[in-house]
């Protein structure tokens, strides 16, 4: 049931990705999916910096705009980190650069901003009034820049993600590290078939896809018809067609044809306990999918149902690597494996991420 | 870039104070302090553990220094040929013969020579004179410029003991030894030919004026003096790349800022400093990309890497490191005060593929998240995703929050550090010799270099050279050449006196 691509990149063909299977085992309200405000939509946004640059404004226009946005971002101080460790203004400045780098199709432009009054016209990718607004959103909504521009740069990826698809994360990057030193070694991983389970924007699945042999193949799956359908548009981009399929369905239950026959297991699956979603940095708890973020109580509940599911699902000698909220979980889902569990895994382990936080358990089948 | 429009208008001033603190801040600032890293036993031993000992005994030779690259590289026969040659003794002797050749002065029929012109002291005109003993004489002071600048004795010399080197029949025993004395050999002979050549066609050209004089042959007379106007204006081009003849001058370069002690001001002055490079390096036709940025609180930047990608990037560059001293009436000063601010500048080579790079262990690394707080994960969304990579053994840091990925941040901070590490292992060797003490005291960045006053005058004057410019705003619009050119030149030819 290899997903065409083209189908699923176009809204019409939609119905394909809508198997009757919403209903899981576990009580995920598919309702409450998303705390964003705004309107979310099955076709896939065009990121800013693929648009054509069919728009354009003066020199002059374009620095008052630069200017106020600037002044804006400046007006923040640290007001936002001291509420909820959201951005200061210098990380709010970088941003600033980013979008005009996303939004101006000739970045030699840059250095005229300062000087002069030259009339000339400057190729743009939004409107001067979009613009306007845009900085507005990342502001005084504080929309994620991510959601603003309609891209991520996550590894050496620039991935399209919008409202209601998961921001992937700086820490999950060392997840394909990881990966990529467990295939370095073993063929039998490197041409296996590997499932990234609750994929997002599709990165883990692209970034694995890339680093597998000629035979290797990821399946990805999402609850979500949004995050499928920006996952595709990622697929498509990177040519990964061939290497990457896309099921929708919620953790295993898209992969049953498969079962014990995985080389190896990823996942980033909700972990944030339910009682801390309220309190999440404006970026996160009022824009981003809270289908994504949501862990249940413990916030584990996904990560014991995904332990679980590996059991089965994994053949002999295969891999998993699951990512967790901390040391906590890390700690909780080692003893889980090894006791609970025991028999079933072998060379348990915890990796930390690069801020020092236990992020990570891996571990193989026996 | 509105910042500077802002500043200039501000620029005006009244008192002083010296900070006493700068000279401390300077001496620990930056990992790219090398004579302090280098002085750390245990760092410089660990590190030569990493990195092959130099098959070739120390010279004591400034030519050694700068024999491998540089803007002759092309003339340089690769190993494979040179190999070709060890089969071949009559081609050896060739070589011997060529180095001879290359070493007789040549002269005019009549027996002048260049160093002849020189002394008849000639009176030197305007370009647009069709008198040749002016030209000739131009030309003879540039080649007498261009040959200080090569250290012309030493590189005889030198060339001398390449070559009973290569004539040795056991020489290929040690192939990694006979590779670079073939290299260098086959660097300082191209160095040594073009030289010789200019200076040939200087004297045939005169040969044929006087011929042309003698047979009343005024079209060859004209020829030839339109050859020598045009030798003339070569000669300057060539006066410029001979100073530019170290190992890693054609490299492209990192260039670093950090503000002095001194609060917004300093801070203000270092991202000046900063923009003034950017604007230098564009004007140049190089590529700048901001690799780390660590702004001020109020304005300004504490420190920040530039990389500025192109040929020769480092040779102009390596001029500018040192301390900046900027005197102005501070825009941040409600008593409206006259301020002095520093800056330092490193610059640091990118040495390309093929040239001794260090070679780090993946072990000897800490990598940790920069400015990383609380819970992290998907509690978090930031655009912050840079890093901070320790390399353990020398203590060097590296750092890049530009780039847009955790990832891509990583590989730029690896890069800066990469060079970072590479030039600290140069100094290391570089010290090892003792005779280059001397030139080393250039590249730290204890001294100060230059001073920008905007009040109670307007001027700026490198304190090395005495070069100034009393229109400071050009200079920091990255008017910067006449100052770098005056400090390559004077301390190449000061070097040269100096021996």
């Amino acid at each position: 049931m290899r997903l065409s691509f083209t189908s699923a990149c176009c809204p019409s063909n939609f119905s394909i990705f809508t198997k009757p299977s919403l209903c899981t085992n576990l009580h995920r309200t598919v309702c409450s999916s998303s705390l964003s405000s705004l309107p979310t939509s099955l076709k896939p946004q065009v990121p800013l910096f693929l648009r054509p640059p069919v728009h354009s404004a003066t020199v002059p226009d374009l620095r008052n705009w630069h200017d106020w946005a600037k002044n804006l971002a400046s007006s923040v101080g640290t007001r936002f980190q001291d509420s909820d460790n959201g951005p200061d203004s210098s990380l709010l400045s970088r941003e600033l650069k980013w979008l005009m780098e996303d939004a101006i199709e000739d970045h030699s432009v840059f250095s005229q901003l300062g000087i002069g009054n030259n009339q000339t016209n400057v190729r743009l990718k939004a409107g001067i009034e979009e613009l306007y607004n845009l900085w507005k959103q990342r502001i005084e909504e504080r929309r994620p820049f991510q959601y603003v521009v309609g891209c991520e740069h996550w590894r050496d990826l620039v991935l399209s993600v919008q409202e209601g698809v998961l921001i992937p994360r700086p820490e999950t990057e060392h997840i394909v590290d990881l990966v990529a030193d467990v295939v370095s070694d073993d063929e039998g991983l490197r041409e296996g078939l590997w499932a990234d389970l609750g994929t997002g924007s599709g990165a883990l699945a692209i970034a694995i896809g890339r680093i597998l042999g000629s035979c290797g193949t990821v399946i990805a799956t999402d609850l979500s018809p949004i995050a499928l359908s920006a996952a595709a548009f990622n697929v498509r981009r990177y040519g990964l067609q061939d290497a990457i399929e896309l099921r929708q369905g919620s953790w295993f239950e898209p992969l049953k044809d498969v079962e014990g026959k995985l080389a190896g297991i990823v996942s980033n699956p909700p972990y944030i306990p339910s009682d801390n979603i309220p309190g999440l940095q404006a970026e996160v708890g009022r824009h981003e999918p809270r289908l994504a973020l949501d862990g249940g109580l413990s916030g584990m509940d996904y990560l014991f149902h995904i332990c679980n599911g590996a059991a089965s699902m994994l053949k002999p000698g295969g891999f998993f690597i699951f990512e967790t909220n901390g040391e906590q979980q890390c700690k909780c889902l080692v003893k889980y494996l090894g006791n609970d569990m025991r028999g079933s895994f072998r060379s348990l382990d915890i990796v930390s991420d690069f801020a020092g936080i236990q992020r990570f358990v891996t571990g193989f089948r026996q | 870039m509105s910042f500077l429009i802002l500043r200039k208008s501000l620029r005006s001033s009244k008192v002083t104070t010296q900070n006493p603190r700068i000279s401390f801040l300077f001496s620990y600032g930056s990992p790219s302090f090398l004579y302090k890293t280098t002085e750390a036993p245990s760092g410089s031993r660990r590190l030569s553990h990493l990195i092959p000992e130099n098959p070739i005994p120390p010279s004591g030779s400034p030519i050694y220094r700068h024999s491998f690259s540089g803007i002759y590289s092309n003339s340089l026969p690769s190993i494979k040929n040179l190999s070709q040659f060890r089969q071949s003794p009559v081609i050896l002797t060739l070589f011997r013969y060529f180095g001879t050749e290359a070493a007789i002065q040549p002269s005019t029929a009549d027996g002048l020579t260049v160093e002849g012109i020189l002394a008849s002291n000639w009176t030197i005109l305007d370009e647009s004179e069709s008198d040749w003993k002016s030209h000739a004489a131009a030309i003879a002071q540039s080649i007498h410029l261009i040959k200080k600048r090569l250290r012309w004795k030493k590189l005889v010399v030198r060339l001398d003991l390449l070559s009973m080197e290569l004539n040795k029949p056991d020489l290929w025993d040690d192939p990694v030894h006979a590779g670079k004395i073939s290299r260098e050999h086959g660097s300082l002979m191209g160095k040594m030919k073009q030289v010789r050549a200019f200076e040939r066609e200087l004297l045939e050209h005169i040969d044929m004026i006087k011929l042309a004089g003698e047979e009343n042959d005024a079209d060859m007379e004209s020829e030839s003096l339109k050859a020598l106007v045009r030798m003339r204006r070569n000669s300057k081009e060539k006066e410029l790349q001979a100073m530019l003849a170290g190992e890693q001058d054609s490299c492209s370069c990192y260039i670093e800022v950090q503000a002095g002690a001194g609060g917004t001001e300093s801070m203000d002055w270092a991202a000046m400093v900063m923009q003034m490079y950017k604007m230098w390096a564009q004007q140049r036709g190089y590529k700048v990309t901001v690799v780390d940025e660590m702004p001020g609180e109020m304005a300004g930047i504490k420190r920040a890497t530039i990389k500025v990608d192109g040929e020769y990037a480092f040779g102009y560059a390596k001029a500018e490191v040192g301390v900046h001293r900027l005197v102005r009436i501070s825009p941040f000063d409600s008593n409206k005060r006259r301020h002095t601010s520093f800056a330092a500048v490193a610059v640091i080579p990118i040495m390309g593929d093929g040239s001794t790079r260090v070679q780090i262990n993946e072990s000897d690394l800490r990598i940790e998240r920069f400015r990383a707080g609380g819970a992290g994960g998907q509690h978090v969304n930031t655009t912050e995703s840079a890093v901070r990579i320790v390399h353990i053994p020398t203590g060097i840091t590296a750092t890049c929050q530009n780039e847009r990925s955790q990832h891509q941040n990583k590989a730029s901070a690896m890069a800066v550090l990469q060079s970072r590490v590479d030039q600290l292992e140069m100094a290391r060797q570089a010290q090892m010799n003792a005779q280059h003490t001397q030139s080393l005291t250039d590249i730290t960045w204890g001294s100060q270099i230059r001073s920008y006053v905007l009040h109670p005058y307007r001027m700026v004057k490198d304190l090395r050279t005495s070069y100034e410019v009393s229109d400071p705003d050009s200079v920091l619009e990255g008017d910067l050449d006449g100052f770098i050119m005056s400090y390559l030149s004077a301390s190449i030819d000061k070097d040269e006196d100096g021996r």
